[in-house]
């Protein structure tokens, strides 16, 4: 039974991974990197290192996608400005 | 055979599967619903776990994913407020479903272990788990619209 989990758990794993490989745009990029963190928390916590998985949790689920989204924020307003002043 | 790993198993399977492909494919607003409903399967996920190892220190995972997955869907329901605005993400059927099954899982664990601090710890992340849900959900749906001009 656990080794149906890991199985589970990396199959998820892997796809989500691939997938944001393959995703171009970078907010939907941002939107698979969360779902990637949260799968990769529940790898950890079924190869017993909750520790490890805590910290994901943490970095992966809220943090990343919101330094992703404001870098694209930013990337597009300064694009907009230098638009703007031609 | 631990009947609650196999629950967690099919739950990972079918539930956190079926977001990835809602996440995977589609246009933005069935993407955005997809990340939301991934951290709020995933919760449930973790707390059978937990009891499937017999770790209850596990449900500490669970109770800071359900605090944490709202802020992330937050997060992009904040920033993504524009792309939304026109035609913005309703899903009320799935949000509903997740949080049944946040809240059987919640409810069949506190019938499986012995009353006491553990069992408060257990309705505490399942209150967090719902009620961040039904949160994430409606603003994402455009429910607070006074927040966007901030």
């Amino acid at each position: 039974m656990a080794d149906a989990l890991i199985a589970v758990a990396l199959l998820l794993v892997a796809v989500s991974a691939t997938v944001a490989v393959v995703t171009r745009d970078p907010v939907r990029q941002a939107l698979v990197l969360a779902v990637l963190g949260i799968v990769l928390a529940v790898l950890f916590t079924v190869l017993q290192a909750p520790d490890v998985g805590l910290s994901q949790l943490a970095v992966g689920s809220a943090l990343t996608p919101l330094l992703l989204l404001l870098t694209v924020r930013k990337v597009r307003r300064r694009a907009q400005d230098r638009d703007g002043g031609r | 055979m631990n009947g609650w790993l196999l629950a967690a198993a099919v739950v990972l399977a079918g539930g956190v599967g079926a977001t990835l492909w809602g996440v995977a494919t589609g246009p933005l607003r069935r993407r955005v619903v997809a990340q939301n409903l991934s951290s709020a399967l995933a919760c449930p996920i973790l707390l059978l776990l937990s009891q499937g190892y017999d770790r209850p220190s596990y449900v500490d995972l669970a109770l800071v994913l359900a605090l944490l997955g709202p802020v992330g869907t937050l997060v992009f329901a904040r920033l993504l407020a524009d792309e939304l605005a026109g035609d913005p993400p309703r899903a009320w059927g799935a949000t509903w479903a997740a949080a049944g099954v946040g809240a059987g899982v919640v409810l069949a664990l506190c019938a499986a272990t012995a009353p006491g601090r553990a069992t408060v710890k257990l309705l505490l992340t399942g209150a967090l788990l719902i009620g961040g849900n039904v949160v994430a959900s409606r603003a994402l749906a455009g429910g607070f619209r006074g927040v966007r001009r901030g």
